[in-house]
């Protein structure tokens, strides 16, 4: 019956986990969890220090909530990814070399597999061979005529 | 009959209701490898030159750990507008750091407006390996601005102009506005400062603009 039902929740993960770019957004939210990590220091000093000071905690902030998002609402997933690798490649300058690099890695990195996931498709090869077999079907019977039937 | 062949085609249609799990598998979204490439190459290339501008010293980065205990040395120290008072830095609650001091920490802060530091090196313990960075190294020095430190222990040689021993914190003003304490409290400050053979355990946070050429950073198992 357990495992019964853990099956079910395993699979209800894996379908929520196959409509949105999941190990692009999950890394992004790490790094910016790990330059927040390391930027511990007390707020007050933060003030004292002055406005890039508060950088230093926007940007990670920033690439957390990207993460996250993308996570959430992946239709947006490009305008999160353009973001967050703009953010990661921000705390370089402003929150301890990105988390000394660390961060700055893992942000760049799921921004990018966020950047180039694409929701379920055909695979290539089999939408070519099938517009080319569509094209020969066409072509042989009556060569000038315009694609009319084929779907687009 | 009619019906009948209305539902066959439907059926192939939409294949959800039947095989759940395998439609599941085949339909699921992918990273496509050139459309990844599109923003990783221009990513990775800036990434690259972000850190060779920081290794020869025409970018500043900001510098603001805290939470563990690090070492900073350098041979040596030269700045312009110093001040140094004590402080009392709080945990979080209920950290397990804190042990028998009920969480608080007695830390001596250091404010210098400009330094300019040499063979800067700094290591954070990460328990069993030290992340270690050193920078300055070659003809350019490490250079700072608002550099603030919290730190439980300072050793080196040295030398102050114009020193003024004893003021209250909060009339400091050689060190600019970040460098004045709370009212009350013994302090100290002068116009340059000279340390050589710095050696810093800061146990809070340090703050400001670094310049760093000639960075290197790299695992170690030795600190500073």
């Amino acid at each position: 019956m357990a495992a019964d039902r853990r099956r079910g929740f395993r699979s209800a993960f894996r379908h929520w986990r196959s409509g949105r770019p999941f190990w692009g957004g999950l890394l992004l939210a790490l790094g910016g969890a790990e330059v927040l990590f390391t930027m511990k220091a007390s707020l007050k000093v933060v003030l004292h220090v002055g406005m890039q000071g508060v950088a230093g905690y926007l940007l990670p902030v920033l690439m957390l909530l990207c993460g996250l998002l993308t996570l959430v609402n992946p239709a947006q997933r490009l305008f999160y990814s353009l973001l967050g690798v703009l953010a990661s490649l921000g705390t370089w300058l402003t929150s301890n070399l990105g988390g000394f690099l660390v961060g700055l890695l893992l942000g760049c990195v799921g921004s990018c597999l966020v950047f180039g996931w694409l929701p379920d498709q055909e695979p290539r090869r089999a939408r070519r061979r099938r517009r080319k077999e569509a094209r020969a079907a066409q072509g042989s019977p009556l060569p000038p005529a315009p694609p009319a039937g084929e779907p687009a | 009959m009619a019906s009948s062949s209305d539902v066959t085609p439907s059926a192939g249609d939409t294949p959800e209701p039947t095989g759940d799990t395998e439609s599941v598998s085949a339909r699921r979204g992918r990273v496509r490898l050139r459309r990844a490439a599109v923003m990783a190459v221009p990513a990775a290339a800036v990434t690259a030159g972000l850190a060779i501008l920081t290794a020869q010293g025409a970018l500043g980065v900001q510098f603001a750990i805290s939470g563990m205990p690090f070492t900073v040395t350098a041979t040596e120290l030269d700045g312009t507008g110093f001040a140094q008072f004590g402080g009392l830095d709080n945990m979080a609650e209920g950290s397990p750091n804190a042990g028998d001091t009920g969480g608080q920490v007695l830390v001596v802060t250091s404010v210098i407006k400009n330094a300019t530091l040499t063979k800067l090196c700094q290591s954070v313990d990460l328990g069993g390996t030290n992340l270690l960075i050193t920078a300055g190294g070659g003809g350019t020095k490490v250079s700072a601005s608002d550099l603030t430190t919290d730190s439980t222990e300072l050793s080196g040689d040295a030398a102050f102009d114009n020193i003024e021993i004893g003021n209250d914190a909060s009339t400091l003003d050689k060190a600019g506005p970040k460098g004045r304490g709370p009212i009350g409290v013994f302090s100290q400050q002068a116009d340059t400062v000279h340390i050589a053979n710095l050696r810093q355990t800061n146990y809070a946070t340090t703050a400001g603009v670094f310049k760093l050429p000639g960075l290197k950073m790299r695992f170690s198992e030795s600190g500073c």
